[in-house]
């Protein structure tokens, strides 16, 4: 049915472009009437020049800020617009002719857009889709089954959309967008809104479908936990480029660590870089990603430093410190995927350059 | 024949869809039904206020326009039954993306823009301008008999018309953010509709049988079922008919095409 | 007396009577926000007015050319062809003041939770929602005046005082099809719409008023139906003693009814959002 074979990209991007022009539009009959005439149009580019490839049966997370480029991406991918110049392929076909075995072969669901109707029960509005991509019966409820089960909505298959939570409606939303057996599957912000065991549930879900039928998934998203648990691999887009391209742990530098202490002398940063032995701009203090309880409950008055080293480094930084100080409490932390990628965001692109892409 | 068969199943399913999403909401089911009859008794008020003081409008008995409100009401009926309310929606659709998702699927997405709503109650409707045409049959001179077959016909064409007329009046949407000054257009020149075309002047019943055109949707259908149409006439509906279903395509293609470059 | 009339829920607040300025500065405001938001968009509005005034009348003026020209008649219900166009182009002067959609706009407050926001506010509700739907009928009402005073000039048959005078009996309809409206709206609090129920008001407006036809056409069997409803105060009445067609005792009298009318659905108003307005705090907002 595709024109893939197993072994090549079934994805591939090469130098998309993609460039919006919108009409300015002032108040007023007379500029009304110039729009027509000679309108005033604006440019933007949303992606520049974008390549990779992917192979069939990856989980690709795609991250970056709003207007990165990540759904203009998706949008490309998915045939919705067709890229300003550049080329992509995705099961051999290009996504903008939209062919039948095309549309057959893949899915979109987005987090803010709902497909299914909201006065509907489940089954009802599975029923279009089943008639819309033609499912054998018996291959239809053979699915319909699995994934009810799989996502534990099975008794609320006769409940009005509607009337069903966030989390499940969404749930209902993947069903609908998997009932044809995509290979690829693109999914932009599918946890929007969720709580956190309802987007724990989802992610369960969505790794056993990708692990289990080879499907293809591509996903952005805001949450990082939805990258850091589900994707082999990870883009950051930043203002219409790439500027990673590689594994999640790839982005985590090799062996770096937090070092965590809390001193009962009163001391300045600088003073602690200088009796830990490191540089000055790698303690800062107080701030913590890792939730920073220790911060609160009256203990407010003793600050709490962190020291940037690596793995090797971290018992000889210690040693240095307790010579020359009294530790009240200490920790090692991990970097966690999203303070890392915030700075590579600020820094606007990996340290160690070419080196990270995959 | 498989596109054929593929595409009734699916519009059985939105049908069937539709009725389920319509018996939630039995309430609305009775204000539509009060709505539509309110309508129709307007109508026939304005026309018995006018008949009380003459006998005859443009040639047109008062029986002879009975009659032509029960084609118009049986005509319009289907139209606001099965596609009506997709028109509505437009709007939603290009402005807050919901074509997206169509776009995707693996079938023509005009075909499930226009058939996603349907609001089936107004089929009662039909029954009550058909009844109507039968009570006015005989008093306006319809040769009944064998004619009643042609019926179907010309309201399929009448359907077809509404159809057709409300698409291109819709369809702009993909250029202008608010709709609604357009489509308030479009119910004004509706009220040509509800009259039969010959009691306006030469100019206007040209417009409405030609570039707007609003009188095949009840007026030409009970003329040619009344006292049959000639044949430059007959050529003319259909030319027309196959001119804006023409129209109707190009600009939703190019509306497509503007939608797919401009959405971010 | 307008003042009186449309005050909803929320408007008697205290404080919000202590000074006359600040009372009347908000109204200002809305009206000017009314207007602004009306013509925000000129193609629109123009487009609006053109086809609300001139598709009725056209539709009209088909009518009495088929009966008159085509039909070879002299009169009818005593009016010749130029009496009935002159009824007709006169009643373009008054449609455009009757109605408009601010009926709608409450209905769509209830229904989207909008209604929250206003409530909050040290001013009525229902008020504010006219106001702000009047302004621009004011405008087009001012224009209106001027071409009817105009025309008077080169046409006897219109006076210019009894345009002026016409044109605030019209403004009393306005009032009225609002009040209505607003009353009609409250179904928006228990069903899940009013959109029909302000359509088939529209639709009975619309042959009664005296927009489509002369109301003196109807037979002496049907004139109770426009007699017995305020409808025929918006265009009808207005356009009659315009033309010099009723005398001026028959328009006091009209005037008379309107503010009989005003100050009953005055009660009706304030009675059916006191009880409506409950049901909607009860659920939330």
């Amino acid at each position: 049915m595709t024109k893939t074979n197993a072994s090549a990209p079934i994805i591939s991007v090469n130098k998309v472009r993609r460039v919006f022009r919108s009409t300015q539009k002032g108040e007023g009959m007379k500029e009304t009437l110039g729009l027509l005439l000679k309108p005033k149009t604006t440019e933007h580019v949303a992606l520049k020049e974008v390549s990779f490839t992917i192979e069939p049966g990856s989980f690709v997370g795609l991250i970056g800020a709003n207007g990165a480029g990540k759904t203009t991406l998706l949008k490309i991918l998915s045939g919705l617009i067709p890229p300003s110049s550049g080329e992509a392929t995705v099961l051999g076909y290009k996504p903008f002719d939209r062919t039948m075995p095309f549309r057959h072969a893949i899915s979109l669901v987005m987090g803010q857009k709902a497909q299914l109707w909201w006065d509907l029960p489940a089954t009802d509005a599975f029923d279009l889709l089943k008639a819309i991509y033609e499912i054998p019966e018996a291959k239809y409820r053979e699915r319909l089954n699995t994934l009810a089960e799989l996502l534990d909505v099975k008794r609320l298959l006769q409940t009005q959309i509607r009337r069903l939570s966030l989390g499940e409606r969404m749930k209902m939303e993947l069903i609908g967008a998997l009932l044809h057996w995509p290979k690829v599957v693109f999914l932009d912000e599918p946890t929007i809104g969720l709580d956190v065991l309802a987007a724990e549930k989802l992610r369960d879900f969505l790794k056993v479908f990708n692990q289990k039928e080879k499907a293809t998934i591509i996903l952005t998203s805001h949450n990082m936990d939805d990258i850091e648990r589900l994707c082999s691999r990870v883009m950051i887009l930043k203002t219409g480029e790439m500027i990673f391209d590689g594994s999640p742990s790839k982005l985590l530098r090799e062996g770096e660590c937090r070092l965590r202490v809390r001193l009962k002398e009163t001391l300045t940063s600088d003073a602690v870089a200088d009796i830990a032995g490191v540089k000055k701009e790698d303690v800062t203090v107080g701030e913590s990603d890792a939730g920073g309880e220790e911060d609160e409950g009256g203990e407010g008055a003793i600050p709490t430093f962190y020291v940037e080293t690596n793995k090797d480094a971290v018992i000889r930084v210690l040693q240095a410190i307790m010579a020359k100080a009294t530790i009240l409490d200490m920790g090692i932390e991990e970097q966690s995927l999203e303070s890392v990628i915030s700075r590579i965001y600020s820094e606007g692109g990996v340290s160690g350059g070419a080196g990270l892409h995959a | 024949m498989a596109t054929l068969t593929k595409y009734s199943r699916l519009f059985a399913t939105q049908v069937k869809n539709n009725f389920v999403r319509e018996a939630v909401y039995r309430s609305n089911f009775v204000t539509m039904l009060f709505t539509d009859l309110v309508w129709i008794a307007v109508e026939f008020a304005l026309f018995t206020v006018i008949y009380a003081n003459t006998d005859t409008l443009a040639g047109w008995t008062k029986e002879q326009v009975f009659f032509f409100l029960g084609i118009f009401f049986a005509s319009d009926a289907i139209n606001a039954t099965f596609f009506q309310r997709n028109f509505w929606q437009f709007s939603d659709l290009v402005n807050k993306g919901e074509l997206d998702i169509l776009l995707t699927k693996p079938v023509s997405p005009a075909f499930l823009a226009l058939t996603r709503w349907m609001s089936l109650t107004s089929i009662l409707n039909f029954f009550f301008g058909i009844a109507i045409a039968i009570k006015y049959a005989d008093a306006s001179g319809f040769a009944g008999g064998l004619r009643w077959a042609l019926v179907p016909v010309w309201l399929a064409i009448g359907v077809a018309a509404s159809v057709l007329l409300r698409f291109a009046f819709a369809v702009w949407v993909f250029w202008t953010d608010r709709s609604w000054a357009i489509t308030r257009l479009y119910f004004q020149f509706f009220g040509l509709a509800t009259k039969p075309d010959a009691i306006f002047p030469a100019a206007i019943r040209y417009t409405i049988m030609t570039f707007l055109p609003f009188a095949f949707i009840g007026s030409v259908p009970t003329r040619a079922l009344l006292w049959g149409l000639s044949p430059l006439e007959t050529a003319g509906v259909v030319l027309v008919l196959i001119a804006f279903y023409v129209f109707d395509v190009v600009f939703w293609r190019l509306g497509l095409r503007r939608y797919q470059s401009a959405s971010s | 007396m307008r003042d009186a009339t449309l005050s909803g829920p929320g408007d008697s607040l205290p404080g919000s009577k202590s000074s006359l300025l600040p009372r009347l500065e908000w109204r200002i405001a809305a009206l000017k926000n009314g207007f602004q938001d009306a013509t925000a968009y000129r193609l629109e509005f123009f487009l609006e007015v053109f086809g609300a005034a001139f598709v009725p009348a056209a539709i009209q003026w088909v009518l009495w050319y088929a009966l008159f020209v085509m039909g070879h008649q002299e009169t009818i219900g005593g009016l010749t062809y130029h009496q009935m166009l002159a009824y007709t182009f006169t009643s373009i002067l008054f449609t455009q003041i009757r109605g408009g959609d601010h009926d709608f706009e409450l209905v769509e407050m209830i229904r989207s939770g909008g209604l929250s926001n206003y409530l909050l506010r040290p001013t009525g509700v229902v008020e504010f929602v006219w106001i702000r739907g009047l302004a621009p009928k004011l405008f087009i009402s001012a224009v209106c005046l001027g071409i009817g005073v105009a025309v008077s000039f080169f046409y006897p048959e219109l006076s210019a005082a009894r345009m002026v005078a016409a044109m605030g009996l019209a403004l009393l309809g306005n009032i009225i099809a609002y009040q209505i409206g607003a009353t009609i709206a409250t179904l928006a609090f228990y069903w899940e719409e009013a959109y029909s129920m302000l359509m088939v008001k529209n639709m009975i407006v619309q042959i009664l008023c005296g927009e489509l036809l002369p109301l003196s056409l109807f037979p002496a069997s049907m004139t109770w139906m426009w007699k017995s409803t305020p409808f025929y105060l918006y265009v009808y009445g207005p356009t009659q003693y315009a033309l010099g067609r009723w005398t001026t005792g028959e328009f006091m009298d009209a005037v008379g009814i309107a503010c009989l009318w005003m100050l009953g659905l005055w009660g009706l108003v304030h009675l059916s959002w006191k009880l409506s307005i409950k049901r909607y705090l009860s659920l939330g907002g």
